[in-house]
């Protein structure tokens, strides 16, 4: 008795010294949420963690196609107890997941001191913990039969438990290794929203590579737009200001910036590249080049990148690739088409070694060039053409440079190790919602 | 007969000192990540956050997967641990304050270092998860590129000492500092001591690419006690880089046990700034660079510092 009296006290006193902690959140980022979630690396009171095992709440942001309820359910029951679910709807339509949630809020304050909030409740044992939502069951019943669960017909080769096992197949140096299948996403840190990949490693080498049809295509629109793509949406079928298309176009590469110094450890370097996208002004041009300084000197620009996902220019001509192609040489550019911009002394950037570390120095440059742009442009607006230079390439009624560009990822995947394949998918910038957007806005359905 | 203290008062001081340790590179962490990402600094909650956050592991239930081997998972963070504690016993505060003082205090140092890659693969391998083995098999490649060089680097600092013993290797640096007599020594040094506690560049087992690598799967107190010992691993190679190459106790107005203290806060700076300062490397050029140069470097270290001896 009195040891359980003890042990409530204890965690009672626990639970008092933890509630001040940042809130560990794995955040998922829906349809219109990228920038929100991202921006929530700057709040203090909380941190962003990469595995479900870290976090404490799963917060859902934006709008979610119904084919992410399923894995979105599985996310949720592998948060350790105690756990809530926070959804941040961001004017997006009725959550599709079917849970009922904590109260939703729409401000980003609101979000911050929410996820405070239920964190105390929970270590103060006010707040249940979330139960799980699918049921705690062997997927196939399990048929091994030795001391530790091992051997037993049917499980020693194929998909026993309902789990594929590793299988022998030829490798790049024409040996026969073991071959473990496996899904990645559409959850995945490191990835775009959306993305997943089914995947064949032999050890730590990709031998083949399949994207998975991205839960966004197809899906019905949610009426939300990203406020860093809304811009460049709008440029389809009226005139923006070219000040503002090409303030937009810098924020978004720092923005990218931001991720892709997180994906090379470099997190704290990434929140004040962060800082820099949100308070970005045309007169920045200068920390543009000391940040270029920066890159190169933590070897981001460096031993990171050199040689990583090298992608041809003969590969992607045409595709309207934007930054892939530039940074291979090829000066596929919308806007060398739009009269805006003649005068402005506009010349597309271009590197020539078409691998992540040119990709990472296309963007940076672009972003500098960008900012000039913006500062020469005065008063002129775009002529809509029904094409526009998008920062991710050409963005049209058939879609954007990422669904043009996907066929082509198994090719530039094949081979690498994962460490290089994440580096060259994050070199990619790819994005499954831009064309969503803009299918959605000629449906005359976007919000901001 | 060498020095030792009793089971007892080493086994306590030295947990003192390690959880001491890791608060300490915790904050330090923190605060270098503050600065380099420009955010304003407050001094309580800096301090606070290390102890709040561990609190919050420690009331956060452990999670378990699909047929793990549960005995390794847990074992994994106690025997990482353990060895950190061990290499920390090895460094002596002044030369009468030492918890361990072997003639061979070189040699169970090194072995181990050598044996956290037994810890790491045990925690990749027992949570039966594809991005943990992976970590896992990573630092296995990591291990074996980085044992020579630092094997190699450590032993140039036995040569002046003709011991073995720590003790003797630090009373030897009386005059002169190893640093200075071995300027490639603590470069060298520092570079396979951020591969052993696999931290900021060389975090490849654990690193972002892998959502976490070993870890990946840890929730709770498993999660805290694994961050803790890579931490205390980190520290205990910091207190030996210290005494080895910094000349451990000596140095003018502070007692000894304050140098060895301010000396390792000094190299731990050095580690974590690595963290926000340098990308992370590719493990393959990690191999490549450990074998064809780093090899040879800490080879010629050796036949220099032997030679200069004569």
């Amino acid at each position: 008795m009195a040891r359980a009296g003890l042990q409530l006290g204890l965690k009672q006193a626990l639970g008092r010294v933890a509630a001040g902690a940042p809130v560990p959140v794995f955040a998922v980022a829906g349809q219109g949420a990228r920038e929100h979630v991202q921006d929530l690396r700057l709040d203090g009171r909380l941190r962003l963690v990469d595995s479900p095992g870290a976090a404490m709440v799963l917060l859902i942001a934006g709008g979610l196609p119904d084919g992410l309820a399923e894995p979105l359910a599985h996310l949720h029951d592998s948060l350790p107890h105690p756990r809530a679910t926070l959804w941040w709807p961001l004017g997006a339509g009725p959550a599709t997941w079917p849970q009922q949630f904590v109260p939703t809020i729409e401000t980003r304050d609101g979000v911050s001191e929410t996820l405070q909030a239920i964190q105390r409740e929970l270590l103060r044992g006010q707040r249940p913990g979330e139960p799980p939502i699918l049921p705690d069951e062997d997927p196939v019943p399990w048929k091994g039969v030795g001391p530790y669960g091992q051997g037993g017909t049917g499980m020693t080769g194929g998909t026993p438990y309902g789990r594929p096992m590793a299988e022998l197949g030829a490798d790049r140096d024409g040996l026969r290794l073991d071959v473990l299948p496996l899904r990645i996403g559409p959850f995945f840190p490191r990835f775009p929203p959306g993305l997943t990949l089914d995947l064949k490693l032999a050890g730590d080498v990709i031998v083949d590579v399949a994207p998975v049809e991205s839960p966004f295509a197809g899906a019905p629109p949610v009426g939300v737009c990203r406020a860093g793509a809304r811009i460049f949406v709008d440029a389809l079928s009226q005139p923006v200001p070219v000040a503002g298309l090409e303030l937009a176009r810098a924020r978004e590469h720092l923005r990218w910036l931001a991720d892709a110094l997180v994906a090379v450890e470099l997190g704290s370097l990434g929140s004040r590249v962060l800082r820099l996208a949100a308070e970005l002004r045309t007169s920045d041009g200068d920390s543009i080049r000391t940040l270029g300084r920066a890159l190169r000197r933590t070897q981001a620009i460096g031993w990171a990148t050199n040689g990583v996902g090298r992608i041809p220019a003969a590969a992607v001509e045409g595709l309207g690739a934007g930054p892939i192609a530039r940074a291979a040489g090829l000066p596929e550019d919308e806007r060398t088409h739009d009269p805006a911009y003649s005068g402005l002394g506009f010349e597309p950037i271009v590197q020539r070694d078409g691998d992540a570390a040119a990709r990472w120095r296309q963007r940076l440059g672009e972003a500098a060039q960008s900012l000039e742009l913006a500062a020469r442009a005065g008063d002129r607006r775009t002529v809509p053409t029904g094409s526009v230079e998008s920062p991710r390439g050409r963005l049209d009624g058939e879609g954007n440079a990422t669904a043009r560009f996907l066929h082509l990822l198994p090719g530039v995947l094949q081979g690498l190790e994962w460490g290089d394949a994440v580096t060259t998918l994050v070199s990619l910038d790819l994005d499954f919602e831009e064309a969503v957007f803009a299918e959605t806005a000629r449906a005359g359905a976007v919000a901001s | 007969m060498r020095d030792y203290a009793s089971p007892g008062v080493a086994i306590v001081a030295v947990g003192a000192i390690l959880v001491a340790g890791v608060y300490v590179l915790a904050v330090l962490d923190r605060l270098l990540g503050m600065i380099v990402a420009g955010t304003s600094i407050r001094l309580g909650a800096l301090l606070a956050e290390p102890v709040q956050s561990g609190a919050l592991l420690v009331l956060q239930e452990r999670r378990t997967t699909e047929r793990p081997d549960a005995a390794g998972w847990a074992l994994a963070p106690a025997l990482f641990g353990g060895l950190a504690a061990v290499a920390l016993a090895m460094v002596p505060l002044d030369r009468d304050i030492v918890a361990a003082d072997p003639a061979t205090g070189f040699v169970v140092f090194s072995a181990a270092i050598a044996m956290v890659m037994i810890a790491i693969y045990l925690h990749g391998w027992s949570p039966n998860s594809a991005f943990a083995l992976h970590g896992a098999y990573r630092y296995g490649a990591q291990a074996l590129s980085f044992q020579i060089p630092f094997l190699l680097a450590m032993l140039a600092t036995a040569l002046p000492a003709e011991s073995l013993s720590i003790v003797d290797i630090v009373d030897a640096q009386k005059s002169v500092w190893n640093v200075v007599r071995e300027p490639a020594g603590l470069p060298l040094y520092l570079v396979v001591g951020v591969a052993v506690s696999f931290w900021g560049p060389l975090n490849l087992p654990d690193a972002a690419d892998l959502a976490g690598g070993t870890v990946v799967e840890d929730s709770g107190l498993d999660r805290l006690l694994w961050k803790g010992a890579r931490a205390a691993m980190l520290v205990a190679v910091a207190a030996m880089g210290a005494a080895v190459f910094l000349g451990g106790w000596w140095g003018p107005w502070l007692p000894g046990p304050a140098w060895v203290v301010l000396k390792t806060v000094a190299l731990l700076v050095v580690l974590l700034a690595s963290g926000h300062l340098l990308a992370r490397v590719r493990i393959e050029q990690f191999v490549f660079v450990s074998w064809v140069l780093l090899i040879p470097l800490a080879l010629l270290n050796v036949f220099v510092s032997g030679a200069l001896l004569l």
